[in-house]
C-alpha cells in the first residue's frame, strides 16, 4: 500500500518532470522571442556598466604579460579578411594606398597614412585578449593611443561615441563596425595597432589597423579598419545597436 | 499525535523558490555559453591542445561521433554529449538542446540570461543571507568544529552502521557542512571566478583572475563549481522526497510542517541530549548548598530550577526567550529540536 503509493508518486513526479522539461524548453523559446520579455533581460547589461565601471574607477591598466606569456596559437575569429581585389592589391603595396579617415564631429577631419600613423608617439603592451566565446590568448601590441588621434582631430562636445568601420564584410554584404564611448576611448592601452609579436599586423588578425580596447571582450576589438568617425548617437548606422555584433543581439557593453 | 507548526518564514521560502528558478536557468544558459567554446583550460590562456576537458565532435570514417574527454581519457557521447540530431542531420553540440537556454544555439542569447539571472542570484542571496543573519537563523546551521568533529558518526548513521544519530540541535551534522559549504565556499567562488572572466573587473583586480591562476582557470572553476551546485541541488531534492515530500512541499509554499508529537519512547540522542540540558543547570548552583549545616533545610536542587516541568508533556504556550541561554527548561530544549517553535504563532493540534 504505502509502496505502491510511493511508486505512483515517484511516476507522477516523473512524468511531470519530463513534461517540465519539454514544456520549459518551448517556453524558454518563446520568451526569448518575447521583446517587453527581452528587454527586462536586457536591463542586466547596464547594470553591469554601472557597477563594474563604479568598481574598477577611471584608466586601471589590465594586466600586462611577458614576452614568455605570449600564446602560440591565437585564434583568428570572425568574418574572412576582406578579399576584394582593392584590399589584396593594396595589401601587397604595403598599404601604400591605405588611408585611416578620421570624420563626423571632430574639427580637424584629417587622413592618415600608416607611416604617418607609424610615426607618432606609440604604445606597445602584452596583454590578454578575451574572447565572448570564452578562450583567451596572449600577444604583444604595438599602436598608436587614440587619443594621440583624438588631440590631433579635436572631436567637438556633441561626440560621445567613436564608431569604427571596417572593411570586412560578413556573407550578406554587411560590414563590420563597433563603438565606444569616450571612456574608453581615453583609457591609456586603447590603441590602434599596427604590430603583432613584432611583426606588421597579419591579415587575418586585421591589417592593417586593429583597434585593442582592454576593458573589452574581442568583438569590441574591429579590425581592417578604414574610418573612425565621432558620434553623438550610433542609432543611425546599420541596426543602430552601435556595433556588428550588437546589431545581432549582444551587449554594447561588453565588459564581461 | 500529529500537529501543524509554523517552519518557514515568508522571506526564506521566497527566497528558496527564487533561488530555485535562478539555479535551473543559471545552469541552462551557462551550458548554452560552454557551448560556443566546449574546452577547458587552466592558465590564462586557451592553447588548443592543451586542453583538459572537451565535450565535442570528431569526424569517425565518416560519422559524427560525439566525445567527452578529460585528461586523455575519452568516452563516446553521441545521442546525449557533444553531437545531437537536428533535422539537418547529426551537428555537433557539446550539451543537448533540452539542456542550454535557449534551446537552439545562440549564445547572445545565452548571454542575456545569464546575466540577468545572476544579479537575480546575488540579490537573492544577499536578501536571504542579511535576514537570516538578523533573525540569528544562519548561525543554527554554521558548522562549528564541534560538529565537525561529529560528521563522521553521522554519515555512518545514514548508512546506518550506526544506529544512534549524532544530531544536537535543529540540523544534523552533515547537513550543517552541506549548508555551510555552499555559503561560506561555494557561493561566493562561483560569483568571483564568473567575475574574474570579466575583463573590465581584471583591469582594476589583478588578484581577481589570479586567485584562481589564470582567467581560464577561473573557467574552468566556476564550470566545475556549477557541478558541485548541481550536485548539493540532487542530495536535497532527493532528501525532500525521502523524508515525507507532501509534508516538505507544505512547508516551503506554505510555511507549515505537521510533526508528529512522540508517542513512543524518543530517541537516545534526544533523551541524552535532554538529560544533559537539565543536569547542567543542576550544578551550577552549588553555592547554595553552603553551608553543610543548611543543606537539610534547602528544597532539593532540582526544584530550585524555574520552570521545571516533567518533560513528558510538551507545552506548546512557552516563549523561548526568557529560557533559550539558561536552557533549564526541558521543554525549550526540546522544542527548540524539530521546529522553529518561537515562529510558532498558532499550533493547531490534530
Amino acid at each position: 500500500m504505502n509502496l505502491s503509493r510511493r511508486n505512483l508518486l515517484l511516476g507522477a513526479v516523473q512524468g511531470a518532470g519530463l513534461l517540465l522539461l519539454s514544456g520549459c524548453e518551448k517556453a524558454f523559446n518563446s520568451l526569448q522571442q518575447n521583446r517587453k520579455f527581452l528587454s527586462l533581460l536586457e536591463s542586466a547589461e547596464g547594470a553591469n556598466q554601472r557597477l563594474q565601471r563604479l568598481l574598477t574607477g577611471k584608466n586601471k591598466l589590465a594586466q600586462e604579460f611577458t614576452e614568455q606569456d605570449i600564446s602560440r596559437y591565437f585564434k583568428p575569429n570572425g568574418n574572412p579578411p576582406p578579399i576584394t581585389m582593392d584590399y589584396a592589391a593594396d595589401a601587397a603595396k604595403q598599404w601604400s594606398a591605405w588611408r585611416l579617415e578620421i570624420s563626423g564631429s571632430v574639427k580637424q577631419p584629417a587622413r592618415f597614412s600608416l607611416p604617418e600613423l607609424r610615426s607618432m608617439p606609440s604604445r606597445t603592451q602584452i596583454t590578454r585578449h578575451d574572447c565572448v566565446e570564452g578562450w583567451s590568448a596572449i600577444a604583444k601590441w604595438k599602436g598608436v593611443p587614440l587619443t594621440e588621434i583624438m588631440q590631433r582631430v579635436q572631436p567637438t562636445p556633441e561626440a560621445k561615441y567613436v564608431v569604427f568601420h571596417c572593411m570586412d564584410t560578413d556573407d550578406s554584404g554587411a560590414h563590420y563596425y563597433e563603438s565606444i564611448d569616450f571612456l574608453d576611448a581615453n583609457h591609456p592601452q586603447t590603441i590602434l595597432a599596427y604590430e603583432m609579436n613584432d611583426r606588421a599586423l597579419p591579415v587575418e588578425h586585421g591589417a592593417p589597423l586593429r583597434l585593442r580596447i582592454e576593458t573589452q571582450l574581442g568583438y569590441k576589438h574591429a579590425k581592417y579598419i578604414r574610418k573612425i568617425e565621432f558620434v553623438a548617437s550610433y542609432e543611425a548606422i546599420a541596426a543602430g545597436k552601435g556595433g556588428y555584433w550588437e546589431d545581432q543581439g549582444y551587449e554594447w557593453y561588453a565588459g564581461i | 499525535m500529529e500537529k501543524l507548526v509554523y517552519r518557514h518564514n515568508r522571506i526564506t521560502r521566497t527566497t528558496h523558490w527564487v533561488n530555485a528558478l535562478a539555479l535551473v536557468i543559471l545552469v541552462m544558459s551557462g551550458f548554452q555559453i560552454f557551448n560556443a567554446h566546449p574546452h577547458l583550460y587552466w592558465g590564462s590562456t586557451s592553447e588548443p591542445d592543451q586542453a583538459f576537458l572537451s565535450i565535442a565532435a570528431a569526424n569517425d570514417d565518416g560519422e559524427v561521433r560525439g566525445f567527452f574527454r578529460i585528461y586523455g581519457w575519452q568516452l563516446d557521447t553521441t545521442g546525449v554529449l557533444g553531437v545531437q540530431n537536428t533535422e539537418m542531420g547529426p551537428a555537433p553540440r557539446a550539451f543537448p538542446s533540452w539542456l542550454t537556454i535557449p534551446g537552439y544555439f545562440w549564445l547572445a542569447g545565452g548571454r542575456r540570461w545569464h546575466f540577468f539571472f545572476a544579479w537575480i542570484f546575488a540579490l537573492n542571496g544577499l536578501l536571504y543571507v542579511i535576514y537570516n543573519i538578523a533573525n540569528g537563523h544562519l548561525r543554527k546551521f554554521l558548522l562549528t568544529p564541534k560538529d565537525a568533529g561529529r560528521v563522521p558518526a553521522m554519515v555512518l548513521y545514514y548508512f546506518r552502521i550506526r544506529k544512534e544519530s549524532p544530531q544536537a540541535g535543529e540540523y544534523n551534522p552533515l547537513q550543517k557542512m552541506a549548508y555551510t559549504s555552499v555559503f561560506l565556499f561555494l557561493t561566493p567562488l562561483i560569483l568571483l571566478s564568473g567575475m574574474a572572466m570579466s575583463p573590465q573587473l581584471d583591469t582594476a583586480f589583478h588578484w581577481l583572475p589570479a586567485m584562481f591562476g589564470g582567467r581560464q582557470s577561473a573557467r574552468s572553476l566556476h564550470f566545475i563549481l556549477t557541478f558541485l551546485f548541481v550536485g548539493f541541488t540532487f542530495g536535497h531534492v532527493f532528501l525532500v522526497l525521502m523524508t515525507g515530500v507532501l509534508n516538505n512541499m507544505r512547508s516551503i509554499v506554505t510555511g507549515w510542517y505537521k510533526e508528529k508529537v512522540s508517542e513512543k519512547p524518543e530517541p537516545a540522542w534526544l533523551q541524552g541530549f535532554k538529560e544533559e540540558m537539565i543536569q547542567k543547570p543542576a550544578r551550577v548552583p552549588v553555592s547554595h548548598q553552603i553551608p553543610a549545616p543548611e543543606l537539610e533545610e534547602i528544597p532539593p536542587a532540582e526544584e530550585t530550577l524555574p520552570a521545571r516541568v516533567e518533560p513528558t508533556q510538551p507545552d506548546n504556550g512557552i516563549s523561548k526567550s526568557a529560557t533559550e541561554d539558561a536552557q533549564i527548561s526541558p521543554e525549550s530544549s526540546q522544542q527548540t529540536l524539530p521546529t522553529h517553535n518561537n515562529e510558532a504563532k498558532k499550533d493547531i493540534v490534530e
